[in-house]
């Protein structure tokens, strides 16, 4: 006899099956975005780590991504090279799922150039669409430091498009 | 079905300005109405066969009796402590008790040393006053009898029989 409880940390279980169908592909996306040999497994082994908790996780999304995060840094841990953040996202063959389809080799580029801590809040932030405080879960960090990392990427990115100067702002 | 994520459906209004503006920085434009993900039936077995595995290393789980242990480390600590504890009020019990026998015997010797005190006045009160009496009466009083001098002897001047001589009388010429 199979226990077979409907809650799940997203809701009943069509929302899980939704959620799962949402936020896997990107979550290997994310883990490859690291250098992770095996990113299905990590992306597949944060799900069950999420569903294994018996306590209600408040943002099960910055947990996954978070949990990703690790699994693929305790990875490259042996490598001695998991402090180049999302490096490989100018990498041909690392970086990969759908979004590299989607980034074009611009705006690549534009990212490779800006500094790693920034460029690494600023992925989650648009790209990955989460939220000021899911990136802060994430990264482990206060949101107000993940604000100003944002910003400071954003004044990275002008600085990137007026070469020759002009006064930018940090918000 | 898509999972609406409550963490952005609750963004505020300049996160959403600043990613656009980002966005637009980026040159990735504005972004596109997110259609639902596709929920194949191979996503959705594999969904179900992680939440077995998270189940089944639920069940296995091994729980540590992380109070238990906690209590059982912190039991002679506590021990300690309430054994410091009773020490220490018993010793204050004392301390205040002695506090108290110094004090009590303090206000009696500062009781005893007002009476002394308030003796030895009244003594040298009286002093006073009797000699005040007896200058009064020696001035009031005459006197008796001029004073005399007083030559102390050793032993009485008097005349003993075997003190004088005899002498013949010479003849009458």
């Amino acid at each position: 006899m199979e226990e077979r409880p409907q809650q799940t940390p997203f809701g009943d279980m069509e929302a899980f099956h939704g959620a799962f169908a949402e936020l896997y592909p990107r979550l290997v996306s994310y883990a490859r975005r690291y250098g992770a040999s095996f990113a299905e497994d990590i992306a597949q082994e944060a799900f069950v780590i999420l569903m294994q908790r018996e306590e209600p996780v408040e943002h099960p999304t910055a947990f996954l991504y978070g949990t990703v995060r690790t699994l693929a840094l305790t990875e490259r841990r042996p490598m001695k090279n998991q402090n180049l953040s999302l490096e490989s996202v100018s990498e041909p063959g690392l970086g990969g799922g759908a979004d590299d389809e989607v980034l074009s080799q611009e705006v690549r580029e534009r990212m490779r150039l800006l500094a790693p801590t920034f460029r690494e809040a600023l992925w989650l932030f648009v790209v990955e669409g989460l939220s000021i405080r899911e990136i802060a879960d994430i990264l482990g960090i206060p949101e107000a430091t993940v604000k100003t990392r944002i910003h400071r990427a954003k004044a990275q990115l002008r600085d990137q498009l007026n070469p020759n100067g002009g006064v930018h702002v940090l918000a | 079905m898509s999972w609406p994520d409550p963490a952005r459906r609750f963004e505020p209004a300049e996160d959403v300005q600043l990613r656009a503006e980002l966005r637009e920085l980026l040159g990735l434009g504005a972004p596109l109405p997110q259609a639902a993900a596709p929920v194949t039936e191979e996503l959705t077995r594999l969904a179900e066969d992680l939440r077995r595995e998270a189940l089944r290393r639920r069940r296995t789980e091994r729980h540590r009796p992380s109070w238990g242990l906690v209590a059982a480390a912190a039991l002679p600590l506590l021990a300690a402590l309430a054994g410091l504890g009773t020490w220490g009020v018993q010793q204050k019990h004392r301390a205040d008790a002695m506090a108290g026998q110094v004090h009590q015997r303090d206000v009696e010797m500062a009781s005893m040393a007002a009476t002394h005190a308030t003796e030895l006045a009244r003594e040298r009160k009286a002093r006073e006053d009797a000699q005040e009496q007896l200058e009064l009466v020696a001035r009031v009083l005459p006197r008796k009898s001029l004073p005399y001098l007083v030559i102390p002897v050793n032993k009485p001047v008097r005349l003993q029989g075997e003190d004088y001589q005899r002498v013949k009388e010479t003849p009458a010429q």
